[in-house]
């Protein structure tokens, strides 16, 4: 069903569901924007062409969270109470809801859910804000995605100028609108037109046919050392990522927690094993891995990338490495290019 | 191509071509407009991606310890990477007689977060001209001022020229006022002690813990970092206001007598978390306290790493 949402109307929505909902919304802090809680006179960030620096899948993942706590003495267990409000994420991008649903293949399996990751997701309605007019550094197109994907979302919003057209696609994210009146035919007709400007706007970044293939043929070329001089190996583009979900578990026995903590490929220790041996024990492995995981594992597993396109290992990278040019670079690396160790 | 670039890599191809050098680590412009790449050049044919702007935001000395004492090196550097390399010549990383510094008399580094923060993100190209900065997006151009785009530890920069190249390309900068970063240190002091508790824990409790602040950083070369240590574990590992905090104060302290006020850490920061301020505060107590200042040789110890039976604490001579 699709709804009208005049603009003047945007501000009083939002303070009507906080109301009923913790409400999240894109905010500036830190001269940055961030998902924050919404309250009444707070300042919407609609206008950014990218996304939030912080991906919103921590919402569903938190960087850090108690998995259980423990009594020593009693031998005891107890997992904590999971209590999630019911909340709402109002003007998530279309990468990163579809970065939350790339996760649920992950999280959310029919065998083996994660509860902390299934209590959160059930509890929390995405209400995507399109982007008529995509950063540069934007890609989702080339990862068969796109600047109004609906992947993940509850709700679609496309800015129409003095209003906005609301597509749902869930129950609860028609609940939300309902009391709004119906787009008219020109509305959904406009909308239409700004969604594939907003696309063509994206010149395919580089060609995904065979690139899966091709990549797994280049697994011991030269090139990952040369992706690897000038990386960091710090985590930014994993942290940041939206996709990117490796996790460490451990003790924090001064207070009797287990924790999960992000983890990523990119630290030496991720992959240290405890009789000191580290299949991954340079820079150029691990660079590898982050890149072979997104753009030839995620087929195996999801058959589908597990990138989304949204730019911010782009934006980021303190050396200025660009994924789409690592891309473009492994397309062209001939496969009998090898490196002989 | 400016003029300082040309002459960069002319120097590269004469240290490349006549086998004085097995590398040239400089930066190369990639496809990122605000982020050229730092670059490791071999053959005289790659130079032609060879590139030196403002935009070049890393302290290329972080890359020295990657390589064998044996390698010979030559090495594009300003006034704060050549401390850096004279720091970590002390700290035995390389020998100096395996490096060829390409010196550059620094006009400061432009920070992208203030371009960005000015012009939109659609950055597509940066253009350089004397005092302005000419930046095109997508949508529009914007000519700014140079002064204005400085990142703060470059506005207060003290030494622009580097001391010890074997090759100075471009004319001696004026060194810089050294008031400057004792007045932030100072306005810092001068506050409560809540005050100044509630900026620490406002700064470092933003941290995500990606550590770019230590990969960019060219005296965080430990194989082992005391976060990454398990027996026995030092901090908190997740993003607690403890393991946060624990994180910043002692990678801090792991840098007295160490740091050379570069500002690597907050470039690369992704939560644009400002962290200077302690390693600069550490700076002006060993200025203050040893009349140190990290990197102006290659031969002084830092003082933490001076072992001298005179030492004003007497408890080493007495045995107490």
């Amino acid at each position: 069903m699709n709804y009208r949402l005049p603009k003047k109307v945007l501000i009083q929505t939002l303070n009507a569901w906080a109301e009923q909902a913790e409400v999240f919304a894109p905010q500036k802090r830190e001269g940055y924007a961030q998902f924050l809680p919404w309250e009444a006179g707070n300042e919407l960030l609609l206008d950014e062409p990218h996304n939030t620096r912080f991906p919103p899948k921590a919402f569903f993942l938190p960087q850090s969270e108690t998995l259980l706590t423990y009594n020593r003495k009693l031998s005891q267990l107890e997992m904590p109470a999971l209590q999630i409000s019911q909340r709402i994420i109002f003007g998530i991008r279309p990468c990163d809801a579809r970065a939350v649903a790339l996760l649920d293949t992950v999280f959310a399996t029919a065998d083996n859910p994660d509860p902390y990751w299934q209590t959160r997701r059930e509890q929390t309605i995405l209400v995507g804000l399109g982007c008529s007019e995509p950063a540069t550094t934007c890609f989702c197109t080339s990862v068969g995605s796109g600047p109004f994907d609906h992947a993940g979302l509850d709700a679609l919003l496309t800015d129409l100028g003095e209003a906005y057209l609301v597509e749902t696609f869930t129950v609860r994210g028609e609940a939300l609108f309902a009391n709004l009146a119906s787009a008219n035919a020109n509305d959904a007709e406009q909308a239409g037109t700004i969604q594939q400007q907003a696309s063509a706007l994206l010149e395919p970044a580089f060609t995904t046919d065979g690139l899966k293939e091709h990549l797994d043929q280049i697994f011991d070329s030269y090139l990952w050392s040369e992706f690897a001089q000038s990386c960091l190996g710090c985590g930014i583009c994993t942290f940041l990522c939206p996709t990117c979900f490796c996790f460490d578990i451990v003790d924090e026995a001064q207070r009797d927690e287990r924790v999960r903590n992000w983890d990523t490929c990119m630290f030496r220790v991720y992959s240290l094993e405890a009789s000191g041996h580290n299949p991954r024990p340079t820079r150029a492995e691990r660079t590898r891995q982050r890149f072979m995981h997104k753009f030839s594992y995620w087929l195996e597993h999801a058959d589908q990338f597990g990138c989304t396109g949204c730019g911010r290992c782009v934006r980021y990278c303190p050396v200025g490495l660009d994924i789409r040019a690592m891309i473009r670079k492994a397309a062209a690396t001939p496969s009998e290019a090898v490196h002989v160790n | 191509m400016n003029e300082l670039e040309t002459k960069i890599r002319a120097e590269a191809e004469r240290l490349l071509s006549e086998g004085l050098v097995d590398v040239v680590i400089a930066f190369r412009q990639e496809d990122a407009p605000l982020h050229p790449q730092p670059a490791f050049f071999t053959q005289v044919e790659e130079l032609e991606s060879l590139t030196y702007n403002g935009m070049c935001a890393n302290n290329l000395a972080n890359y020295l310890t990657r390589y064998p004492q044996e390698t010979r090196i030559g090495m594009v550097v300003r006034g704060c990477e050549n401390r850096s390399v004279n720091a970590l010549i002390v700290e035995k990383q390389h020998t100096r007689e395996n490096l060829v510094l390409i010196g550059i008399p620094c006009e400061g580094i432009l920070d992208w977060r203030r371009i960005v923060a000015l012009t939109g993100e659609n950055v597509l190209s940066v253009e350089e001209k004397d005092d302005s900065v000419i930046v095109h997006t997508r949508e529009n151009t914007f000519e700014l001022l140079r002064i204005e785009l400085l990142h703060p530890s470059c506005q207060r920069c003290l030494h622009p020229n580097p001391l010890s190249a074997d090759i100075l390309l471009g004319d001696p900068k004026p060194e810089g006022d050294p008031h400057l970063m004792r007045l932030r240190i100072e306005a810092l002091e001068n506050l409560s002690l809540e005050e100044r508790n509630a900026w620490f824990r406002h700064e470092a409790e933003r941290c995500i813990r990606c550590y770019a602040c230590r990969e960019a950083c060219p005296m965080c070369y430990c194989t082992e970092c005391f976060v990454d240590h398990t027996e026995p574990r030092w901090t908190e590992s997740g993003v607690t206001p403890a393991g946060m905090q624990a994180w910043h104060i002692i990678r801090a302290f792991h840098q007295t007598g160490r740091c050379t006020s570069c500002g690597a850490c907050e470039r690369a920061c992704p939560m644009d978390i400002q962290m200077t301020y302690l390693t600069d505060k550490l700076n002006l107590d060993m200025a203050d306290t040893y009349q140190f200042e990290v990197g102006m040789d290659a031969e002084t110890q830092p003082p933490f790493a001076t072992l001298t039976l005179d030492d004003k604490n007497r408890f080493i001579a007495q045995g107490k």
